[in-house]
């Protein structure tokens, strides 16, 4: 028997514990297994003297290994009296079947614009905001559906400028101007040296942890914002094809240069058949 | 041999205790045992003739060596009531291992069985009888030695070591030895090399030529805990450190103080520090710079410290580490250095040959020449070897008349390369200007089309250099970018490739393979394999060779910041978002800390507080709390 220290913090009232178990890395499945077993054990315990449950709020069930998410379908169904499990995840595909089945699900959409602008303009009510017509649509647009993303921008255009203008800049995430500007970088020159000079800004943004595979898929955005219809197809096959491998792989530094290497070799090749 | 040395050794030391006590009993042996503990220091000609210096009165030079050899042993032959006592407590003192089987059984007689032990002792004494006719017949008699032993150089010119080395060694203790000896500030001789290129016998020899004794300083063998604690009941245990310490505090007040009792004249002595204690930590090692320090400061006795460089190829290691700054640390005090090089092969097959001759063994010139490229420089390694080769005359490789590689010899020091020297042979990739002829059985396709190596298979030079399939990788791709053409980025794009290979394969036995051992071997060394081939492959149109410098991998720095920033943003996520716990470390990464950002950057630019009612309570916190994040990041 060995002993396993994970530090984690939780959120717990008397009713409920809520925890992100993702966060201890690969030693996930201790923590879910543990946790649910010592919640059994302590049971509440009502006025009338009748056992009831408490209830787990586990986050980011879908970044659960899959050893995790084996054993807490074991665990699940052992103690299913002692408590009662709500998971959270952003995207259903990556828990596994087993789960999902002893789940009921419940989708929830992603806000539509209509629906930000809405909150938006709720917000700019409180706050006695002059919000001029078409703003707030603009920043609803920019947000990709995302209400935090929404808010987040809206707050920043207010620090920004103020009283708002119609055409004001929605100024987009550092780290997103900071992927265009590399995009621009590989479309200006293909060498081995520009690879190199890549790489350091790959790293900068890892080292700011946005995680590699929406690095990627930035990077796909916006190439694709600037490609040739031609090239288009191709280049998200590549994209596709370095994501799945950075999956698979350790470590995301290599697969994201591979594929901006990859890209530079078939623009290379489109320059000069276009242009000799 | 080693036990039978030390047999006579205490043959020396209880020489000095019969002029107190005439008949030895057994508690002269344990009393004797503990002078051995307080001074474990030997007076020798050459390591193996102890004795020599037991009535040499006037620094015995070969020709006398024989007569006090056998006078010796006579001497420990005629107290035979003394000897299990000192057999006890021998290998204590034993500087070579004996035959590692004998050795094993001593430990272990002494703990099982006194038959046992008797046994052993026997052995012992057999072996310091015939160990005695050996010196006496000088060294060359009997068949059971080691030939590493038995034609030790007792000449210059039985040196192997190079002769411009050799002098320099020789006129500096000439000078130190025959000229006045006080005006001369330096009296400490440095030699560093690798392991058996001769720095000990060049001493000895040196030593024997100029007619002065050699006093030696061997590190102690490695005390068991048990075992000493059974020897003595009493005393504190001293480390081998502070023993050292000792010693050289002694020498350095009160110059060889035995040497006198022998009836010598001080001006032909010679301190020999063969063997620098073990030391560990930072601490020890301070101690023992220190130490030395002060004795190159203050000794008047010519003192040769010999330093064998152990691999130091690889830079990282932090006894290599040590070593350097304790050579510079020596030299800064004024200690002269010499630095000994790998023996050459041509200099080994001439000993060799010699060897051979004298034992009258038919060993063929080329076999001779096979041992002396195995042996690396090693010329001690060189004649074990060929001793080995001469005990077994039907090597199956060697009877067929098949021209023979260094691999097919059974022994032989497995020759090591650095890692950076691996790197730099799959980064140049040098290639061969024209393809084999001949028709190829196989024909490929003109891209697919290579030059040969000008090296070994890759595989091999990974396992000379002992890479390790992740850090190979990871080098390789940090550096790989720099050995490529100006142009190639299709090159580029295919070395990348290869490399992201070799990462899903060292990935995928991280949770997948269960602990399979075997299976988790086989997938490192195919993953090395294809990275460095990948390399070499990927790789078109190879530079003209250039100087390049190697980095060490930056993605280990940016994974290690990268780590840290993420724990970071755990801590603070609770501290911030007070109970709205579900927030993903990438949300936080990729939108709250911008738009904090921005936010403060704002407030820091107007001085203005406007943003006491925040739109989401969570995020004025936020700012206060992502600020200092915020601003390491920056510094990075």
């Amino acid at each position: 028997m060995r002993n396993i220290d994970i530090e984690l913090t939780t959120l717990s009232s008397t009713h409920h514990v809520e925890m992100n178990p993702s966060d201890a890395g690969f030693q996930d499945r201790y923590v879910v297994q543990e946790i649910i077993k010592e919640m059994a054990k302590n049971r509440p315990i009502d006025t009338k003297g009748k056992k009831r449950f408490k209830v787990l709020v586990l986050n980011e069930v879908d970044k659960l290994s899959r050893e995790a998410q084996h054993s807490l379908r074991r665990t699940m169904e052992k103690y299913s009296a002692s408590c009662r499990l709500i998971l959270c995840c952003n995207s259903s595909s990556k828990v596994t079947e087993a789960i999902r089945s002893r789940c009921l699900n419940i989708r929830i959409n992603a806000p539509r614009e209509d629906q930000i602008v809405k909150v938006l303009e709720f917000i700019a009510k409180k706050e006695n905001l002059q919000l001029p017509a078409g703003f707030a649509a603009r920043v609803a647009e920019k947000s990709n559906r995302s209400l935090r993303r929404a808010i987040l921008s809206f707050e920043t255009c207010r620090v920004q400028q103020y009283p708002f203008t119609i055409n004001q800049v929605i100024s987009p995430m550092d780290w997103e101007e900071y992927v265009s500007e590399i995009v621009s970088d590989i479309m200006k020159e293909q060498s081995p040296k520009r690879l190199f000079q890549v790489r350091g800004k790959l790293y900068e943004l890892l080292i700011k942890c946005i995680p590699p595979e929406i690095l990627l898929k930035r990077l796909l955005h916006d190439l694709l914002g600037k490609l040739d219809a031609e090239l288009k197809h191709e280049v998200c096959h590549w994209a596709a094809y370095y994501e799945h491998r950075m999956r698979l792989g350790q470590k995301a530094i290599f697969h994201l240069e591979a594929f901006i290497a990859k890209f530079m070799s078939i623009y290379k090749a489109f320059l000069i058949a276009t242009f000799g | 041999m080693s036990l039978w040395n030390n047999c006579l050794i205490y043959g020396v030391v209880s020489f000095g205790f019969h002029a107190f006590n005439a008949s030895p009993t057994a508690d002269d042996a344990v009393s004797l045992r503990r002078s051995a503990i307080v001074g474990p220091w030997r007076f020798a000609m050459g390591k193996r003739d102890a004795v020599v210096v037991l009535s040499s009165d006037d620094g015995g030079d070969e020709g006398e060596g024989e007569g006090e050899g056998a006078l010796s042993s006579s001497r420990s032959r005629s107290k035979p009531a003394a000897k299990p006592h000192l057999a006890r407590s021998e290998p204590r003192r034993a500087k070579k291992p004996r035959v590692s089987g004998s050795r094993s059984r001593s430990s272990s007689s002494r703990q099982s069985s006194i038959v046992d032990e008797f046994q052993f002792l026997e052995e012992d004494f057999n072996e310091v009888f015939t160990g005695a006719k050996v010196t006496t017949g000088f060294g060359r008699s009997t068949a059971k030695e080691s030939w590493v032993d038995k034609y030790k150089p007792c000449t210059f010119e039985e040196l192997a070591v190079h002769k411009k080395k050799v002098e320099e060694v020789k006129s500096w203790f000439e000078e130190r030895l025959i000229t006045s000896k006080d005006n001369l500030g330096d009296h400490v001789l440095v030699i560093t090399g690798p392991a058996g290129v001769g720095k000990s016998a060049t001493i000895y020899v040196v030593a024997s030529h100029l007619g002065a004794t050699l006093c030696e300083w061997n590190t102690p063998t490695p005390t068991v805990w048990k075992e000493y604690v059974h020897n003595s009941n009493t005393g504190q245990y001293v480390s081998k450190l502070d023993e050292f310490e000792a010693f050289v505090e002694r020498t350095r007040k009160y110059g060889l103080i035995s040497q006198s009792s022998a009836g010598e004249s001080k001006s032909s002595a010679i301190l020999l520090i063969d063997d620098l204690p073990m030391t560990h930590g930072n601490v020890a090692r301070r101690r023992l710079q220190n130490c030395l320090h002060l004795l190159v400061q203050s000794t008047h006795i010519p003192t040769a410290i010999l330093i064998t460089d152990y691999g130091r190829v690889d830079s990282a290691d932090r006894e290599a580490r040590f070593l350097e700054e304790l050579h510079l640390s020596l030299e800064s005090a004024g200690a002269r250095k010499i630095a000994f090089n790998p023996i050459t092969s041509n200099a080994i097959k001439r000993i060799l040959s010699k060897i051979c001759r004298q034992e009258k063994r038919n060993v063929a010139s080329e076999q001779i020449d096979l041992i002396a490229k195995a042996s690396g420089g090693d010329i001690r390694h060189a004649i074990t070897a060929l001793q080995f080769f001469c005990l077994k005359v039907d090597w199956p490789s060697f009877s067929s008349s098949s021209p023979t590689t260094v691999y097919d010899l059974h022994f032989g020091r497995d020759e090591t390369i650095s890692l950076f020297h691996a790197l730099g042979k799959f980064l140049h990739n040098k290639r061969e200007s024209v393809s084999p002829s001949g028709k190829d059985p196989h024909p490929m396709q003109e891209k697919f089309m290579r030059l040969p190596f000008k090296m070994d298979a890759p595989e091999k030079v990974l396992s000379q250099a002992h890479g390790q399939a992740r850090p190979i990788a990871d080098f390789l791709h940090e550096n790989v970018l720099d050995f490529l053409d100006e142009e190639a980025v299709d090159d580029a794009s295919a070395v990348l490739s290869y490399l992201g290979d070799a990462d899903v394969l060292l990935h995928s036995f991280h949770g997948a393979v269960a602990r399979n051992y075997e299976a988790e071997g086989v997938v490192q060394s195919a993953a090395a394999s294809i990275a460095v081939r990948g390399v070499l492959f990927g790789n078109s149109h190879p530079l003209p060779p250039r100087w390049h410098s190697i980095r060490k991998p930056k993605l280990w720095q940016s994974e290690k910041f990268s780590l840290h920033n993420k724990d970071e943003m755990l801590r603070q996520r609770f501290m911030v978002y007070n109970g709205v716990s579900s927030i993903d470390t990438s949300v936080i990464a990729t939108e709250y800390m911008p738009a904090c950002k921005w936010l403060q950057h704002r407030l820091q630019a107007h001085e203005v507080m406007m943003l006491s009612t925040e739109i989401e309570d969570g995020i004025s916190l936020d700012d206060r709390e992502v600020k200092t994040s915020g601003d390491e990041i920056e510094e990075w």
